[in-house]
């Protein structure tokens, strides 16, 4: 690169948070004493934060997307989704800090395929266990008592919720979650998608759509931009 | 029923949290910074002496969350549930911690 295109992009700084909160005060302090009290190293703590920063939804996506184009692969993702996860650069096994493969959990994927009259939907009834490994950190609401008491007792409400109506000829199963076993939803490819490439439809495939709780759609992009619709009658108008 | 801790209380009615400060500076991120490395403390914690398990911890956030810290969005709740259960589990004192704060805010304020 010449120096010349060092001064192409624009150098406006991004707006910084510029104070400091008693919560993250807070935080520091609490992971300060764990190491001066010997709970465990800063070394420790420097591994788990590097490997919380490299997960996200987008293997998930990029295995789904896979599948949708590979029957063999998908027949994979079912019979074994910790060798399926690989191709999508994911090692359940050795790539957690731990080093000897997950702290007790995470070692039992399973990839959960909805059909056009089965739809799948994940929660942890008892705490928060999620897929973190393909999909990254759960959202909030994920982990809320709403959610996971509801999902189980009246998924069709919920859901309904988050704006997915399902036809009532549509069966519901919602997968319970725990230490041992994370469940990722493989939705149906959706209509309009006919001749895309793995790249185009893996950009489809949300978290919401691998958590159940959404459908992927051909025209809803992972990075799309947010649009917000004006209100049709204003507060104040 | 849990019992209040007067100076997790006082850091969580009058300490800013995110939304609110993100909305001040116009900061698009969702999470505050120290999300990640507070997941990785519990992780910490979890992992080999099992100082505190994960389930154990999720319980307790919950029930602590029901009862003393509702009224506080996440991730600032589990933060403060997290602190919580460490201290009533003797992991560490209310002292020990009202010190280390003070040590770490006076770091981190430092012009």
């Amino acid at each position: 690169m010449s120096n010349s295109d060092n001064h192409d992009h624009d150098h406006t700084a991004a707006p910084m948070v510029e104070e400091i909160s008693d919560f993250e005060v807070l935080e520091v302090a609490v992971r300060e004493l764990c190491i001066e009290k010997g709970i465990f190293t800063q070394d420790d703590h420097n591994q788990w934060t590097e490997y919380m920063h490299t997960l996200g939804p987008l293997p998930a996506g990029r295995l789904v997307a896979k599948a949708w184009l590979d029957d063999d692969y998908k027949q994979l993702c079912i019979d074994d989704p910790v060798k399926a996860s690989l191709e999508v650069g994911v090692d359940w096994v050795n790539s957690m800090p731990s080093k000897f493969g997950t702290p007790s959990d995470y070692c039992n994927p399973r990839i959960l395929v909805d059909e056009p009259k089965v739809k799948h939907v994940v929660v942890c009834t008892l705490c928060s266990c999620y897929p973190r490994p393909i999909l990254g950190q759960s959202p909030e609401w994920y982990r809320t008592p709403n959610y996971r008491r509801r999902m189980v007792r009246w998924p069709r409400q919920v859901l309904s919720e988050f704006g997915l109506q399902l036809p009532e000829d549509v069966e519901i199963r919602v997968a319970d979650s725990n230490q041992k076993t994370r469940y990722v939803v493989m939705p149906t490819r959706p209509e309009g998608t006919d001749g895309w490439s793995e790249d185009q439809l893996a950009e489809i495939v949300t978290r919401d759509c691998l958590i159940g709780v959404a459908m992927p759609r051909a025209d809803r992009k992972v990075d799309d931009k947010r649009h917000v619709h004006k209100a049709i009658h204003p507060y104040g108008h | 029923m849990s019992k209040p801790i007067p100076l997790l209380d006082k850091i969580g009615e009058e300490g800013r949290v995110w939304n609110d400060l993100r909305e001040e500076y116009g900061v698009e991120n969702p999470d505050p910074p120290w999300r990640v490395t507070l997941e990785s403390t519990c992780e910490a914690l979890n992992e080999g002496a099992c100082v505190l398990p994960s389930l154990a911890r999720r319980d307790e956030e919950d029930d602590l969350v029901n009862e003393l810290y509702s009224h506080i969005p996440h991730p600032e709740r589990q933060l403060l549930a997290l602190a919580h259960s460490m201290i009533i589990r003797g992991i560490m004192t209310e002292e020990d911690l009202a010190h280390h704060i003070k040590v770490v805010e006076k770091r981190l304020n430092a012009a």
